[in-house]
C-alpha cells in the first residue's frame, strides 16, 4: 500500500487541496505487471463508490499476497465537493465529468481532471464508479459507449452487474473520464448504481465481487476464492422506456426499485399536498424491470420518474 | 410591440414559470429579423439588464415604430427562478440550460425549456445570446463565436466591441444554443458581458450600445448610432494567460481595458493570513487586459488576468 499525492494545490486560507491515490502491488518487484484503476466521487454527491472502495482496500490489506498486478485506488475526485455536498466542483460550478481532459494551462477543475487523467494514463482497465445521483435510484449498471463496446463489454460482463447499458455516441460525452481514458488506450468501464448521498451496501458488496472476479480472471491477483459474476442483461436485447412528470408535484411510488412490473401496472402518483388533489396517475408503458426509480420526490414537469427496461414490442 | 408567451412550467409550490418575448414587428417583410436572449442562468444580471433596457429602448425610444424594419424578438430571462434566488442554475437538479440544446419536447425539465425556447427563436436571420463568462472572471464586452463552421465573422463585427473572439468548439458547447442556433440556419453571436453583481452603468451601456449599432447596420432598425470599435478578430494565440503561483487574497491594480507594457506589476496576493505581499503578478507581454480574476480569494495556478497580445 503507498499513498501518494496525484494533485496538490494551496488553497487561499490555510488549507490544502489534495487528491490521492493508493496503489497495491506485489510485494516482489515484476515486470509487465497488469494494472486497474478504480476512481470515485467525481461528482462530490455521490458516495457508493467510497464504500465499493473501502471494501477493496480492506480485502487487498488482508490479502497482500494474492496482489499479482497494480491496483491503483482513487476514492475522491471531487474531495472538496464531497465534503461539501456539492455536485459539481465548488466554486466553479463545474462538472468535473464534462472537464476532461483538462490541462495544466486550465482553471483548478481543468487542471484536476488532467492530474488524473495523467495518473490513470497506462492502466490496463479502468473503472469509474457513480452513484446516479440524488434524485434517481439505480440498480448496479455498466455503462458502455458503443464506439468502445467491442473491447469494453467482455470486461462490462464480469463485473457481477444486473444491467449493461450500450449507448451511442455523443458528441458531449467526449468530455467524460471514461471517454477520455478509452481514447488513450484504457478499456474504462462506468459503473451507476445506488443513489447520491447515501450507501446501499448490498450494491456495495456486489460491485466489489464482481472487481475482485475481473481481477482475477485478468490476473491481477490470484486467488483459489470464487467471486461471483451474475449474468447481466445487455440493452441490446431489449428496450429501455423512459417515463418522464407529466405535470409538477409530489411523487409516490407504489411499486419498489427493481420490481418486475406489467404493462399499465400502476407506478405511483404525483400529487398535491396543499389541497390533496392527485394530479397524476403514472402507468408503466411497458412490462419489465424498473431499474430506475425517483427517489427525490419533488418533480417538475419533465422529471424523470422511471426507467423500465422491456421487450421491444411493449414499446407504446 | 406583443408580449407572447414562450413557455410555462408549473411548480408545486412557486408560482408558475412563465417566459415571455417581446415582439417588435417590423415594418418591411423583406428586412431581415433577429431574436435576443437575455439572463438563461441566475446571476447573469447585466444580461437580463440589457435585454431589459433594449425592449425600454425599442419601445420608448423609437420615435416612429415604421423605423423598426425587420422583426424583433427580445426575450429578457428565461430562468426567473434561478434568478430570484441567486441560484446559477436551473434550481432543482442544478442543470445548465445553455447545456440543453436543440432540447427534447419529451424530456427532462431544462430540456424541454430549451425545446420550447429554441422553438420561438428559430428562423430568425440573427441571434443574439446574452451571457456572462463561464469561468469566475470578468471582461469587458466582446463576441464570442464558436469555430463551428456557420459563424459569420465579418457580421459580428458590426456591434462595434474592441474584440471578436473566435473560439475553438469544445464538445460541450456542440449542446449551446449558439452551436445549435448556428446549426439550424440562425448567423448567431454570443454578447460575453461584464460578470458584475451590481449594474456597471458604462459595462451595461456599451453593451446596449453594441446591439443597436448591430441592429441599426444590419437595417432592422433604422437608427442613427455612433460608430464603436473597428472589432480585431482574436483567437487562442492572440491571448497571454497569467496565472498566479500562489493562492491567497487578489487584488488586481489594473483595470479591464488597461494597456500594460511587459513586466508591469497589474495585480498582487497577500497572505490572507499574515497580510504581507507574497506574489507581485506582472504582465507578461505588452497588450490589454480582456479580463480578470472576479473573486477576492484566489487558488493556486488560477488564471487571474487574460491579456491581449499588442506589439
Amino acid at each position: 500500500m503507498q499513498i501518494t499525492e496525484i494533485f496538490s494545490s494551496q488553497l487561499p486560507v490555510g488549507e490544502t487541496l489534495s487528491i490521492k491515490r493508493n496503489r497495491y502491488e506485489p510485494t516482489q518487484k515484476q515486470e509487465n505487471l497488469k494494472r486497474i484503476s478504480i476512481v470515485s466521487g467525481t461528482h462530490g454527491d455521490e458516495l457508493e463508490g467510497q464504500y465499493v472502495i473501502y471494501l477493496l482496500s480492506s480485502w487487498l490489506n488482508k490479502n497482500q499476497s494474492h496482489i499479482n498486478g497494480i491496483i491503483d485506488l482513487y476514492p475522491a475526485v471531487n474531495a472538496l465537493g464531497i465534503d461539501s455536498i456539492t455536485r459539481g466542483f465548488p466554486l466553479y460550478e463545474v462538472d468535473l465529468n464534462r472537464a476532461f481532459p483538462g490541462g495544466k494551462e486550465e482553471y483548478l477543475p481543468g487542471q484536476i481532471v488532467y492530474a488524473l487523467a495523467q495518473d490513470v494514463k497506462g492502466s490496463d482497465i479502468a473503472i469509474d464508479i457513480h452513484s446516479s445521483n440524488i434524485f434517481l435510484r439505480e440498480i448496479p449498471q455498466i455503462r458502455i459507449n458503443k464506439e468502445f463496446s467491442a473491447f469494453t463489454l467482455p470486461h462490462a460482463k464480469e463485473l457481477n452487474c444486473d444491467f449493461i447499458w450500450i449507448h451511442d455516441a455523443v458528441t458531449v460525452l467526449e468530455a467524460t473520464f471514461s471517454h477520455t481514458l478509452n481514447e488513450m488506450g484504457t478499456k474504462t468501464l462506468v459503473v451507476e448504481m445506488g443513489v447520491g448521498m447515501r450507501l446501499t451496501k448490498e450494491y456495495g458488496v456486489q460491485l466489489l465481487n464482481g472487481i475482485l472476479n475481473l481481477m482475477k480472471k485478468e490476473g491481477i491477483i490470484v486467488t483459489d476464492e470464487e467471486f461471483e459474476a451474475r449474468e447481466p442483461f445487455l440493452s441490446e436485447v431489449g428496450e429501455v422506456f423512459y417515463l418522464n412528470a407529466p405535470t409538477s408535484g409530489l411523487f409516490v411510488p407504489e411499486l419498489s426499485h427493481c420490481a418486475i412490473i406489467s404493462k399499465d401496472e400502476k407506478i405511483g402518483t404525483i400529487v398535491n399536498p396543499l389541497d390533496g388533489a392527485i394530479l397524476e396517475t403514472i402507468y408503466a408503458p411497458s412490462g419489465g424491470i424498473l431499474f430506475t426509480l425517483r427517489e427525490y420526490p419533488i418533480v417538475y414537469e419533465g422529471s424523470l420518474l422511471v426507467r423500465i427496461f422491456g421487450n421491444n414490442d411493449e414499446k407504446n | 410591440m406583443k408580449k407572447i408567451e414562450i413557455l410555462r412550467i408549473n411548480s408545486l409550490n412557486r408560482a408558475p414559470l412563465i417566459v415571455e418575448g417581446y415582439l417588435f414587428e417590423g415594418s418591411n417583410p423583406d428586412a431581415p429579423t433577429v431574436a435576443v436572449v437575455g439572463a438563461m442562468e441566475g446571476k447573469t444580471i447585466l444580461p437580463l439588464y440589457t435585454a431589459s433596457k433594449l425592449v425600454d429602448f425599442l419601445k420608448n425610444s423609437m420615435s416612429d415604430s415604421q423605423n423598426i424594419l425587420g422583426n424583433i424578438l427580445v426575450i429578457p430571462s428565461i430562468n426567473h427562478y434561478a434568478l430570484n434566488i441567486n441560484e446559477r442554475f436551473w434550481p432543482l437538479d442544478k442543470t445548465n440550460l445553455n447545456t440543453m440544446f436543440p432540447g427534447y419536447a419529451e424530456g427532462e425539465t431544462t430540456q424541454r425549456i430549451a425545446k420550447r425556447l429554441f422553438d420561438a427563436i428559430s428562423g430568425y436571420t440573427h441571434g443574439i445570446i446574452l451571457e456572462n463568462r463561464e469561468d469566475l472572471s470578468t471582461c469587458f464586452p466582446y463576441v464570442r463565436l464558436f469555430q463551428s463552421g456557420y459563424e459569420d465573422i465579418e457580421n459580428s463585427k458590426k456591434f462595434g466591441y474592441k474584440i471578436v473572439h473566435h473560439k475553438e468548439l469544445r464538445p460541450t458547447d456542440t449542446v449551446s444554443l449558439q452551436y445549435n442556433w448556428q446549426l439550424w440556419g440562425t448567423k448567431a453571436y454570443s454578447i460575453m458581458c461584464p460578470n458584475e453583481t451590481q449594474i456597471d452603468m458604462n459595462g451595461s451601456h456599451e453593451v446596449l450600445e453594441g446591439i443597436i449599432s448591430f441592429l441599426s447596420k444590419n437595417k432592422i432598425i433604422k437608427y442613427k448610432v455612433l460608430n464603436g470599435y473597428e472589432s480585431t478578430v482574436i483567437t487562442k494565440e492572440d491571448i497571454e494567460i497569467v496565472k498566479t503561483p500562489k493562492s491567497g487574497i487578489f487584488i488586481p491594480t489594473k483595470q479591464i481595458g488597461s494597456h500594460v507594457i511587459k513586466d508591469e506589476t497589474i495585480g498582487k496576493i497577500i497572505h490572507a493570513i499574515e497580510g504581507e505581499v507574497i506574489h507581485k503578478i506582472v504582465a507578461p507581454s505588452n497588450g490589454v487586459i480582456a479580463c480578470h480574476y472576479k473573486n477576492g480569494l484566489i487558488f493556486e495556478n488560477a488564471v487571474s488576468f487574460r491579456i491581449i497580445k499588442s506589439g
